[in-house]
């Protein structure tokens, strides 16, 4: 089955088993290894990636589905100045421990200040609910999130 | 003793580099980009996937396996059962009581019967399927009461107690005579699950005849490589493992760690190909260890003053179908079975029970939830008995330098906890916190203390060693096999080492622990990685820093005792002009023959007990935690919300605050879990909640508010720079917390966990005021 697609920005055409997870698509004929495989059961968020713009988790997507649509992992995030200011916000804050989950938080994130770059609490929170950390108890990813919308430079 | 000495001096120092100090993680830049490897990251695709053919039954006899059926399927390599283990075919931890692979009998559902190697996930599966065992069911256990009776079906041969602990000290009869108050129950804590992000994973590579690497999830690549040395029948120099960044383990992956690593080193030692076993969630859910269950009957008295005149414990813990750790999770109990009080009268009593359910293991905290649990509960209910307030009673019964604990040993210094309870109380204005009710919704809040033995319990011996290398451009190579779980541990030997040398963070490179390359640092358990570890690490760099100074002294001609080292530069102490970066200094090492490497290794002081009275040195230092909560209670429906903690903890010394409190709040993100959320359900021993769906674990929306953390520092003697653990006790604390603030809210005590929405209704309906 040939997907083709755009991954990170970059138009992409990829032979793949057919019935293959989106995650699958991206981690083992891809190479895209930032997005992790928490559950395979749509419910830890570690494999979230932006469809078309909005986190989605990646092992719930048949990846016949991204034909023709734009597919984003942390990777095409790298230069984004709100992605910037999350990663240093999560790495001075304390928001880093494993980092299993941190892509897959990082992404919501992302998308949370793309939409709202001045989030209250309850909406950090809300934004990350998907994704299941187990190590931080979250009060310093969420202290990072906000912190991160306050540096982020407005448009 | 010299090194005592180096360290008291270390300790004394007024201005400290890097310790104390919160600094960025070495580890965090590849996390928050994406390029942080962990064991799946390294398993190129066509890799051969390993399945495990699990019984299906609690307790059966194996009659025959006919592997067969799934050798003719088209993407299966070979299947292996008992048979083809060429070591034993055992890998009990404690006891010899665990097969690797089943032939006889299977013990839980999901006890694991064979392998089968498949070119890919999909064949793996169907090739499992194909695997017929013939299984002839035995009547089974399925809790401890039943396991206890006479008469009831043996999980193991000897009978189901796997082993008994005990203490006996003053008199109990005297101390409950002079009690003026006496209180009686019993409290059930469960399973608990890790839940850890990353499921167990390991990839293993055959390397020419005789020889294997395992990259994989664990916590101890000292004890992997030992059991699946075990397994193959080989040579502990013939298995070389490397620890992955691992995605959590709380615990959980010190025994999974071997155990899937064996399995996937005997797959690709025997079909001489590359092999991994990555766990599906439902797997980890369903049969991978978890937190021993355990049901503590707690009796004290305390007399008018409010002083506890004695305690009558009796501990009953499951251990599933195996011991496991269960010898030193009991012992870990028995021996804190008072809590953080002095009490001179003790009677105390263990057992470890087996059941034909998923085997328990080691969970942050170890032993002492439950424990806590029960005796904070308690604590709290004799308070209530003598109209006291509950911080007034255990400021009475604190332990304080020159007390003495359950077993009997002196605490001479290091002991934090009045002032962790003082200052707590305080911050959370404790006595003006007042229940309030708002419509359905009520407010009540708690307090929990709690103390944690560091290192293996049961006063096995414990050292630890670390390397460092100066290489010829002044950068550092540190090695220790303390793993780097998301805790940080490693990174706390490496601002120890900076400190000590002078040298910049950025300078110094962890390597990954690889048991051809690492020294052997034990565990990372017990709360002993950073104190442990980190004090071989000190070792070692003032070792180094010894032979850096000699060399410096005589190149800016001045006494060694003038030589300052900070910053990658050496200079004379007060002249900052003349500088000799480190470059230059390490390749006047080598020129001058002076060893740039440094092998580091500390031994904690002996530790013994008594097996008859179970009094002695338990553990050389114990970490300290307190935490008030406050709660709200829907009497409604019963839902329960965490609101506010306010955590303190005796650290010894803060090597990295910011690590501290992350440690913290997961710690008590775990405990809220356990003591309101998290419910694994099992029905005739099979778990029906595999996943994150059904088994809930906290998400972001249950986030606390948490107060700064309070940090004691009573420094302890005989670490760098005076450090203890800091990983476990706050889960400890924290439990008991939530229950007394849920019973200051609305009166009633839940003492069988998880005080669940439901539990909690029905509770309330019982009897709530
Ligand atoms: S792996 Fe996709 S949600 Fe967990
Ligand atoms: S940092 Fe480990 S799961 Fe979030």
């Amino acid at each position: 089955m040939m997907v083709d697609f755009v991954l990170n920005g970059r138009a992409v055409s990829c032979d793949a088993p057919a019935n293959i997870l989106l995650l699958d698509l991206l981690r083992s004929e891809l190479g895209v290894l930032s997005v992790k495989r928490g559950c395979e059961q749509g419910e830890c968020g570690a494999c979230t990636v932006l469809l078309g713009g909005r986190p989605v988790n990646s092992c719930m997507i048949l990846a016949a589905r991204v034909e023709g649509r734009s597919v984003t992992t942390i990777e095409g995030l790298r230069d984004e100045p709100i992605m910037v200011a999350l990663r240093k916000a999560f790495m001075e804050g304390g928001a880093v421990q494993c980092g299993f989950c941190t892509p897959g938080m990082l992404i919501s994130a992302y998308a949370l200040l793309r939409d709202n770059p001045s989030p209250t609490p309850h909406e950090a929170k809300t934004a990350i609910e998907g994704n299941i950390c187990r190590c931080t108890g979250y009060a310093l990813p969420l202290e990072a999130i906000l912190k991160a919308a306050e540096m982020t430079p407005a448009e | 003793m010299r090194y005592d000495r180096i360290l008291e001096e270390l300790l004394n120092r007024d201005d400290f580099l890097v310790v104390g100090r919160s600094v960025v993680r070495t580890d965090a830049l590849d996390k928050v980009l994406g390029r942080a490897k962990f064991t799946a990251d390294y398993v190129p695709r066509d890799t051969a996937v390993v399945k495990v053919v699990r019984s299906p039954h609690p307790h059966a006899l194996i009659e025959g396996i006919n592997i067969e059926p799934a050798l003719e399927l088209p993407g299966v390599q070979t299947v292996l059962i008992a048979a083809d283990v060429p070591g034993e075919n055992q890998i009990g931890y404690a006891l010899p009581d665990q097969p690797f692979l089943n032939d006889v009998k299977t013990r839980f559902v999901g006890d694991p019967v064979a392998l089968v190697v498949a070119a890919d996930k999909g064949s793996a599966v169907e090739g499992a399927d194909a695997v017929r065992v013939k299984y002839s069911p035995l009547p089974s256990v399925l809790d401890t009461t039943d396991a206890l009776r006479d008469g009831a079906p043996l999980v193991h041969e000897g009978g189901n107690v796997a082993l008994t602990t005990k203490i006996r000290k003053g008199s109990i009869e005297e101390g409950f005579s002079e009690a003026e108050v006496v209180i009686e129950d019993l409290y059930d804590t469960p399973y608990q699950d890790h839940m850890y992000m990353e499921p167990e994973a390991a990839y293993a590579i055959p390397e020419g005849s005789g020889k294997v690497t395992v990259i994989g999830g664990m916590q101890s690549p000292f004890l992997v490589r030992e059991k699946v040395a075990h397994i193959l029948g080989w040579d502990l120099n013939q298995v070389r493992i490397i620890q992955a960044l691992t995605g959590g383990a709380f615990g959980g992956k010190d025994d999974m760690g071997p155990l899937v690593c064996a399995k996937a080193a005997l797959a690709a030692v025997k079909t001489g190909k590359p092999a991994s076993l990555i766990f599906d969630r439902e797997e980890s859910v369903a049969y991978s260890n978890k937190r021993f269950p355990a049901r503590i009957k707690y009796k004290s008295g305390a007399d008018k003053e409010g002083r506890i005149t004695a305690i009558d414990v009796d501990i009953t813990l499951e251990c599933g179908a195996f011991a496991n750790r269960a010898p030193f999770w009991l012992w870990r109990q028995t021996a804190h079975a008072a809590g953080p009080y002095e009490v001179h009268n003790a009677s105390v009593d263990g057992r470890a029970v087996y059941t034909n359910k998923v085997f328990g293991g080691s969970f942050r905290g170890f032993g002492d939830v439950a424990l806590h649990f029960a005796a904070e509960s308690q604590v709290d209910r004799l308070a209530g008995e003598l109209g006291m307030d509950p911080v007034e009673l255990r400021l009475r019964n604190i332990l304080k330098p020159g007390s003495r604990t359950t077993c009997d040993q002196l605490l001479d210094h290091s002991v934090g906890i009045e002032e962790c309870l003082t200052k707590v109380a305080e911050a959370s204005r404790w006595s003006s916190q007042k229940r309030k009710r708002n419509g359905s919704r009520v407010t009540g809040f708690g307090v929990g203390c709690a103390y944690h033995g560091i290192s293996t319990s049961r006063s096995t011996p414990d050292w630890s060693a670390a390397s460092l290398i100066l290489n010829q451009d002044g950068s550092m190579t540190y090695r220790t096999g303390i793993c780097e779980l998301g805790q940080g541990a490693p990174i706390g030997h490496a601002k120890i080492v900076a400190e000590i040398i002078g040298a910049p963070m950025e300078s110094i490179r962890i390597e990954v622990p690889d048991t051809d390359s690492t020294p052997n640092a034990k565990p990372t358990h017990g709360s002993r990685g950073l104190m442990l570890g980190g004090t071989a690490a000190a070792d070692a760099a003032i070792k180094l820093r010894e032979r850096m100074v000699r060399v410096a002294a005589d190149m800016l001609g001045c006494p060694e005792g003038e030589v300052d080292l900070r910053d990658g530069k050496a200079s004379k102490k007060g002249e900052p002009g003349e500088t000799i970066r480190f470059p230059e200094l390490a390749e006047e090492l080598y020129n001058r023959g002076v060893s740039p490497a440094s092998y580091g290794f500390y031994a904690s002081p002996k530790r013994y007990f008594d097996p008859e009275t179970g009094l002695g040195v338990n553990y050389s230092v114990y970490t300290f935690a307190a935490s008030v909560v406050e709660v709200e209670v829907d009497t409604e429906t019963g839902v329960c919300e965490v609101v506010k903690v306010w955590p303190a903890m005796d650290v010894g010394k803060a090597i990295d605050p910011l690590v501290i409190e992350g440690q913290i709040h997961g710690a008590v993100s775990q405990g809220i879990g356990f003591t309101i959320m998290e419910h694994l359900k099992l029905k005739d021993g099979v778990v029906l909640t595999p996943g994150f769906k059904d088994y809930v674990v906290p998400s972001a929306l249950d986030t606390p508010e948490y107060a700064p953390t309070i940090i004691v520092e009573e420094p302890y003697q005989h670490s760098a720079f005076g450090a203890k653990g800091v990983g476990e006790p706050a889960i400890i604390s924290v439990v008991p917390a939530i229950t007394n603030a849920i019973y200051d809210a609305v009166g009633v005590r839940l003492n069988m966990l998880p005080a669940t929405a439901e539990m909690l209704h029905a509770a309330m309906r019982r009897g709530a005021r």
